[in-house]
């Protein structure tokens, strides 16, 4: 999980560098002779069914391949796995203070006054998992910790005036 | 372009216009100062008390995407006159509306420090509070009242287009992608672009601004009566609902410019086409329910609509790399495109438009979303469009109308400066948000882990060099205002 957003910031810079490439290079190509624009729009319609093609099998595979990673999975562990209840509040949370590694656990998340999120940073200081702790709702977050340490909870939806400071730890072992 | 205006209604019509653009850029300025400072206090260069910042940052949210809405609709509205007839009293009404509900939230920001973000989200408003009761009944009240406005945009607009076109059937194009054969010997023809982004505007603009009422009136009730609960999930789904869409929505208002203006830099044509009025109707259905994504991690949240949200999302990206920006492409590829301010403005706004999309794309991937839901990737992707795209698209057509009537340009140098500002400058503020996500540093912190304070400084650095560009740009645009001025005198 933790390269997970190296990889995205990675895809993204690439991405948004080929898009700026591209489209740079439109633009400087009216530097150029002209062409008609019944030429430039038959050639760009022919390359459109291409381009919508490539669209939308990238947009299908994306989809499928996402789907059996939604972190949803919470009604189906419930009752099998250890379970450990998570209550935020302004401006705390109140946790366990360890919890097992290389078992599945699941987090029972919700909140007393305003909306929370419940964030949590591994060791190193990467985000790992979060999940909304909202009043009057328990939503159930699946963890499975491989590797222990100090895991740093922050509050991921802002709450308040010390929202910044909403900040604990649990222990992985 | 042609228009059967006279000159009279004309000079009516840019009045309404300019009306809007001027109070939009003049809420934009303000607001970047404050954005500025936000980010000036994230790098520790100056210091705020929280309840400052995050006042400030409430402010800055709503106020900006007003802004940027305001500008969309009065460069709109001129574009759908030029088509049609439409009551200028009305648009001023509706103007007199949103500028009434934007002081209701300055003096509930400023007076009465307010401060549970733009996106109210219920309990937040009434909870832990800093601020007076009375501040959060003037911030509910306010963005009604801009709401109001927005909707009395809308509705006239709905109504001039049905008219125009002759109902959902004709301002849709549906005879016109079914039956194209019939249609086309008839000797109709469908409604031009911008008529599409007016129709989607309003119709969107008209069902979200309702459940923006539904859950605003919900919490006016909340706060007179405090012994009326909400339930937390129902408000989360109508805020959301509403809050994409208005922000959303600005885009797709601001887009209609590119669609009338591009052609002219470059000396095409362009028409509506099947693929556009198709595209439109995807548009239309996405911007409702591409909301979804901001529910991802509320795990109770019914589980279809994940999957929804996960696909109208990515569905919403299709229409405008296919259709809207693709088409833009093939107009300016090898044409005799005139560059300048305008047209920069207007080609840049499409890049921005893009790569923030790409950036939102990746993000409103499920499991990506868990790693970045709520950090600095948010705001980061956002900008991208709305800084780089919205702003850019509303300061070219701004542009294009100096320029044609100034019948001037600005010089080359001018253009590589802001050029240079706006991409440069505005690239690594925004770079610096994007960095910070990807380090899972949270958004909507006053004071950020590492390495959130120095990530703020290179972008207020960004900042500054964008600040210079857009200094040129208001001195520029003074100077083709004044030189139309004297022509038309
Ligand atoms: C150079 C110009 C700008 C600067 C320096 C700036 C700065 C900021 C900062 C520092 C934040 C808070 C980020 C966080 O920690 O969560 C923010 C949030 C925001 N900005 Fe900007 N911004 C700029 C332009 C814009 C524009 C053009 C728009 C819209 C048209 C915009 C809309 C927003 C919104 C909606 C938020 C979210 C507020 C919230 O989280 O409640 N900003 N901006
Ligand atoms: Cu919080």
């Amino acid at each position: 999980m933790a390269e997970t957003t190296t990889i995205v910031l990675v895809v993204f810079l690439i991405g948004a560098g080929c898009i700026i490439a591209f489209m740079t290079a439109v633009a400087l190509s009216s530097l150029g002779k002209p062409l008609p624009q019944a030429e430039v729009s038959r050639m760009g319609y022919a390359a459109r069914k291409w381009w919508a093609r490539i669209l939308g099998v990238a947009v299908i595979i994306a989809f499928a391949v996402s789907v059996p990673w939604f972190p949803y999975s919470g009604a189906k562990v419930l009752g099998s796995e250890q379970h450990f209840k998570v209550v935020a509040q302004q401006f705390s949370f109140t946790l366990p203070p360890s919890v097992p590694s290389k078992t599945p656990i699941v987090f029972d998340v919700t909140a007393t006054d305003v909306n929370h999120g419940f964030g949590i940073y591994d060791p190193a200081g990467k985000l790992v998992a979060q999940v909304q702790a909202m009043p009057d709702y328990v939503n159930h977050l699946r963890v499975d910790f491989t590797t222990p340490g100090k895991y740093v909870v922050r509050c991921l939806e802002y709450c308040g005036v010390a929202h910044a400071q909403m900040q604990s730890s649990f222990e992985v072992q | 372009m042609t228009t059967t205006l006279d000159p009279r209604e004309l000079s009516a019509a840019r009045r309404v216009m300019w009306t809007y653009l001027i109070t939009g850029f003049a809420i934009f300025a303000l607001m970047i100062l404050i954005g500025f400072s936000m980010r000036m206090e994230q790098a520790g260069w100056i210091a705020y008390a929280p309840q400052t910042f995050y006042s400030l940052m409430t402010l800055h949210g709503i106020g900006m995407i007003t802004a940027v809405a305001v500008a969309s609709m009065g460069e709109l509205w001129y574009l759908m006159r030029l088509e049609t007839v439409l009551d200028e009293r009305l648009a001023y009404w509706a103007w007199g509306f949103i500028v009434a509900g934007a002081i209701a939230v300055v003096i509930s920001v400023l007076a009465g420090q307010f401060g549970a973000a733009w996106t109210f989200l219920y309990p937040l408003p009434f909870v832990g509070t800093w601020w007076p009761s009375w501040a959060t009944g003037f911030y509910l009240i306010g963005v009604a009242l801009v709401t109001i406005g927005w909707m009395m945009w809308c509705t006239q607009m709905l109504g001039c287009v049905l008219s125009r076109y002759g109902g959902f059937r004709g301002a849709l194009g549906w005879d016109y992608v079914f039956h194209r054969r019939a249609f086309e010997q008839s000797g109709r023809t469908p409604p031009p672009p911008q008529a599409y982004a007016a129709l989607v505007a309003a119709v969107d603009g008209v069902l979200t601004g309702t459940i923006g009422m539904i859950i605003g009136v919900a919490l006016i009730v909340h706060w007179i009566s405090p012994s009326v609960v909400i339930d937390p999930l129902w408000a989360k789904n109508l805020t959301y609902f509403f809050g994409h869409a208005f922000a959303n929505l600005t885009i797709y208002m601001a887009v209609a410019g590119v669609y009338v203006g591009m052609p002219r830099y470059a000396d095409r044509e362009y028409h509506t086409s099947v693929a556009l009025a198709v595209a439109w109707w995807g548009t239309l259905v996405f911007v409702a329910i591409a909301y979804f994504h901001h529910l991802y991690m509320d795990f109770v949240q019914i589980r279809a609509l994940q999957y929804i949200g996960e696909a109208a999302s990515y569905l919403s990206s299709i229409p405008t790399a296919l259709v809207t920006v693709y088409g833009s492409l093939m107009l300016v590829y090898r044409s005799r495109m005139r560059w300048s301010l305008g047209s920069l403005f207007m080609f840049g706004g499409l890049v921005g438009w893009i790569v923030g999309g790409f950036g939102a794309v990746l993000d409103a991937t499920i499991p990506i979303n868990s790693d970045l839901h709520n950090t600095l990737w948010v705001p980061a992707h956002f900008h991208t469009y709305l800084l780089e795209g919205v702003v850019l698209f509303v300061l070219g057509w701004t542009f294009m109308m100096l320029e044609e009537r100034s019948g001037s340009i600005s010089s080359a140098a001018v253009r590589w400066l802001v050029g240079l500002g706006f991409f440069g400058g505005g690239g690594l503020f925004l770079l610096g948000f994007y960095i910070a996500g990807a380090e899972g540093v949270p958004r909507r912190y006053a004071v950020q882990p590492a390495p959130g304070p120095e990530l703020s400084g290179l972008a207020s650095v960004g900042v500054i060099i964008l600040l210079i560009a857009l200094v040129i740009v208001l001195v520029e645009a003074i100077r083709l205002a004044a030189i139309a001025r004297r022509r038309t005198a």
